[in-house]
């Protein structure tokens, strides 16, 4: 279930609210939410339900060894290790078993072994398999840590794993952030979040309905054929993937906070204008901030930071930007975006006290433009995509535009103005309420009612990180 | 509305206490009754009722902005159904000119597809499909309904060597059906209208069915007031979002529902007659008057010069479907005066009929029932009309007894060498003379 199709929208989404809000203790609460998000869920695929109910039952009861044995070193770690090899285990096998398979085949053949006949697995990826499984490690990790202190009740912390606004594409919400609003959950009054849910919500639904969806319909088939387009095309068509899958994700980010808020939660911010920044740290501290925040709480701090000097803290950054790729796909192409980011934060690390001195617009400017080449890779469906698009970036290359170019630079102004200086939902919130609020509730509404004419008028179309 | 609505012993009791600025009541008298409305009530109302209008207006702009982005279709466009790609005027029904709703775009000459000149250029074959919904398309992409398809594999023959060394340099196919048209008015389109064409081929695909509505069809009267056809200015403003919406509660329905609203509508059409209304056996009248409808059809295309070829109606549920009862009940709700199973036992007899006809009149057939009947892929999108796969299945078999009409015509020579097969679906239905 897609949150821009009209089943969400006006029959799951009403009766989740109204059920929710009918009921009155934490308790129904938690059960509410936990079948609404296993009801979500199934409509993809009932299958892989119990996937999800298996990883929640193996973390939670990791959560109560937690409890049991505080004062035991040993069991503890059991408790830590065996639940994150179990929940890395299932990852492994749905998402990258045949991307391993497949790199062993070709690693044999290139050393002279000939056809290597490895089996391909037939699996499907569950979706948002990579975004449940992080809650759940964190949710590990952190009682680990003692930084939470574990639930012992199982329906509080399936709803936090099932929870449907974040369950199958983010943000990553780790369990001390909501913890708060979990516990408070049956006290929480319906309305105190209400207009801020709907207007979150409805500016994601601009973001992905409005503006990456039509971006789309011009970006999709000039990739499909990015043999036949020329430099300009290239350029067209990779700056629409850039605004596209921004759009889309922080879209799809803010609907999620805006779910949240409608249900008593307050759900982390995800996207902070990302393409305003001006070097490759600030980047990663405004794209998917929860994966981030994850990669250096659960990867890079525990390689040893910046603790250890000059050349481990290089080799720490890469490491975690590859595992950070490799968790987006299982592809070399995404192993290599990993590593270029890598290496651009690396790079900011030595030579970051030239870079900023330059001037601000050109930082910005010049760290947009490393995204753009970035995201060739992220988007290519292999090297030889990537390359061909780069070369026809850099070298310049006769060909064919995009369809419609006159519309698609018209949006591509719009989308670019919007992203490299207008303001993001949480700007917006951030003004007084009082200010302005009447027009404010006219955009929410205007922005809702346009965006349901092509919801009403059209197949929804999926959010690109559903398949990470 | 609890909070906005007080009783009036309320009223007294703000009265008394002095209420903060903006909440003091004003007083809404219903049938006597008298009711409190605070000021800051009042102005909530005023206020949603104000952001419900902004959302109406911007979903209704935003799909006249979508429809002109996705289709080109003017923002104050009249046309605001398939209904209205239809003309009644002095020349009969026939398709509007130079219009489009949705996918569908008519030409300069009132018919769905590209543009063609009133005659055809020397050495094109001119061949016009004629038929209801199921030739003009409804649920095929634009550029798959089967007249586009056909013509596609008729030019694919054709450059494989269909037509020998008598060969035309193209052929061209005028889709000149609409939805609901019925067998007498395509006969008189033809006689009013499409002569003036060049036709060389005329080929119907046809929708006997017709023959179970409440009476039988006859053609629809040519209006001959001044204006006639001409659709109103006010028409531009007709809300474009409500045919969206619609559509979605249809799909959003869950086909229980969706069932059982059909099968009420039909049973309380049944009621709205007497006894015996309802034909529960084929009608043998109108089966025979189909009969004689498409024999004076195949007349007509004579005398205006032209070389008819004919199909056979192909249904879904001659392939005995899974879900049958739902099919079923879907094509009852359209003619309400036949059971599920006369309908069914109808199409099979009309194709008996329409083979029978094709025989003793010497004219091209065919066999589009039979070409879907084992189709691989799923052929229709409902109970009748196809889907890409099934209108290629029917060009395919239908170009077959075109190019045996064209051949008769003189137009097309005969196949030089061995037949290849027809590039948009095997020939399953072979011209039958």
């Amino acid at each position: 279930m897609l949150f821009n199709s009209t089943i969400f929208l006006f029959v799951f989404l009403p009766i989740a609210y109204a059920v929710f809000w009918i009921l009155r203790s934490a308790n129904a609460r938690y059960v509410w939410l936990t079948i609404t998000g296993y009801v979500f869920y199934a409509y993809w695929d009932p299958r892989f339900t119990l996937l999800m109910a298996f990883s929640t039952l193996v973390s939670y009861t990791a959560g109560l060894g937690f409890l049991r044995w505080d004062a035991d070193p040993r069991r503890r770690k059991l408790c830590l290790v065996v639940p994150i090899v179990t929940d890395l285990t299932l990852l492994g096998f749905f998402k990258y078993a045949n991307f391993a398979l497949s790199t062993v085949g070709a690693t044999l053949h290139w050393l002279g072994g000939g056809e290597v006949a490895l089996p391909h697995l037939n699996v499907i990826l569950p979706i948002g398999i990579s975004f449940y499984t992080f809650h759940t490690i964190g949710y590990i990790v952190d009682s680990y840590r003692r930084q939470v202190r574990p639930t012992r009740n199982f329906f509080e912390f399936a709803a936090f794993v099932s929870l449907f606004s974040q369950l199958v594409a983010g943000p990553i919400v780790r369990f001390r952030a909501i913890e708060g609003d979990l516990l408070e959950l049956g006290r929480s009054e319906r309305t105190r979040w209400l207009y801020r849910g709907i207007s979150f919500f409805a500016y994601g639904l601009v973001a992905k309905v409005l503006v990456a969806d039509t971006l789309g319909a011009f970006v999709d088939p000039a990739l499909a054929h990015y043999r036949q387009l020329s430099s300009l095309g290239a350029w067209m068509a990779m700056l629409g993937y850039t605004f596209q899958l921004y759009f889309d994700f922080d879209g799809y980010s803010c609907m999620a906070v805006g779910l949240g808020y409608l249900f008593g939660l307050r759900i982390p911010q995800n996207f902070d204008s990302p393409y305003k920044s001006l070097d490759p740290s600030d980047f990663w501290r405004r794209w998917h901030i929860s994966l981030s925040a994850c990669l250096r709480d659960y990867v890079y701090i525990p390689l040893g930071g910046s603790r250890r000097g000059a050349w481990r803290t290089y080799r720490n950054l890469l490491l975690t930007m590859l595992i950070g790729g490799l968790w987006h796909g299982a592809g070399w192409t995404f192993v290599v975006w990993g590593a270029y980011h890598g290496l651009l934060l690396a790079l900011y690390k030595r030579f970051g006290a030239t870079w900023d001195r330059l001037p601000r617009g050109a930082r910005q400017l010049g760290m947009f433009l490393l995204a753009v080449f970035g995201w060739v890779l992220f988007r290519a469906t292999d090297f030889g995509m990537a390359v061909w698009v780069l070369r026809a970036m850099v070298v310049p290359t006769a060909g064919v535009l995009v369809l419609q170019p006159a519309l698609a630079a018209a949006l591509l102004l719009l989308a670019g103005w919007w992203s490299l200086r207008g303001p993001n939902a949480y700007d917006l919130h951030r003004r007084p309420e009082r200010d302005r609020a009447w027009r404010r509730q006219v955009a929410v509404a205007a922005s809702l009612g346009a965006s349901l004419a092509i919801i009403i008028g059209s197949r929804p179309s999926p959010f690109l990180y559903f398949q990470f | 509305m609890t909070e906005s609505l007080t009783h009036p012993d309320a009223v007294l009791t703000s009265e008394a206490a002095p209420l903060p600025a903006g909440t003091a009541p004003a007083v809404i008298r219903v049938r006597g009754a008298t009711f409190g409305v605070t000021r800051v009530a009042l102005r909530r109302m005023t206020r949603a009722l104000v952001l419900v209008t902004v959302a109406a207006a911007s979903l209704e702009v935003m799909a006249r902005i979508d429809d002109w982005l996705v289709y080109r279709t003017p923002f104050l466009s009249r046309i605001t159904s398939e209904e209205d790609l239809i003309v009644r005027d002095r020349l009969g029904m026939h398709g509007r000119p130079s219009v489009r709703f949705g996918k569908w775009e008519m030409n300069a000459l009132g018919m769905r597809g590209p543009e063609a000149a009133v005659r055809a250029e020397a050495g094109t074959v001119r061949v016009a499909t004629l038929g209801a919904s199921e030739t003009f398309g409804l649920y095929e992409s634009p550029g798959h309904e089967f007249p586009r398809q056909l013509e596609d594999t008729l030019n694919a023959r054709l450059a494989e060597g269909a037509c020998g060394a008598r060969r035309p340099r193209r052929f061209e196919v005028l889709d000149a059906a609409l939805p609901g048209m019925s067998l007498p008015t395509v006969e008189q389109d033809v006689r009013l209208r499409l002569s003036r064409f060049g036709l060389d081929v005329a080929l119907y695909y046809p929708t006997p069915v017709q023959y179970l509505e409440n009476r039988p069809p006859v053609a629809a009267h040519p209006d001959t007031a001044p204006g006639a056809g001409r659709l109103p200015a006010t028409h531009a403003l007709y809300p474009r979002a409500l045919e969206r919406v619609r559509e979605d509660v249809k799909r959003l329905l869950p086909t229980p529902v969706l069932a059982y609203l059909r099968r009420r509508d039909a049973a309380a059409a049944v009621r709205a007659h007497p006894p015996g209304w309802r034909f529960d056996a084929v009608p043998t009248d109108r089966l025979s008057l189909y009969e004689h409808d498409l024999r004076r059809l195949l007349g007509t295309v004579r005398a205006a010069g032209a070389t008819p070829a004919i199909a056979t109606h192909g249904d879904e549920l001659m392939r005995d479907p899974r879900d049958r009862r739902r099919l079923l009940s879907a094509w009852e709700r359209f003619y309400p005066r036949a059971t599920g199973r006369t309908l069914v036992r109808f199409d099979a007899e009309a194709r008996a009929a329409t083979l029978r006809v094709a025989r003793d009149s010497g004219v091209a057939v065919a066999d589009v029932a039979r070409a879907l009947t084992g189709a691989s892929e799923e052929p229709f999108a409902d109970f009748v009309h196809f889907t890409d796969h099934g209108a290629g299945l029917a060009a395919g078999a239908m170009a077959d007894a075109v190019l045996a009409a064209a051949r008769e015509r003189g137009v097309c020579g005969a196949e030089a060498a061995p037949a290849a097969a027809p590039a948009a679906a095997p020939a399953a239905a072979a011209g039958h003379r």
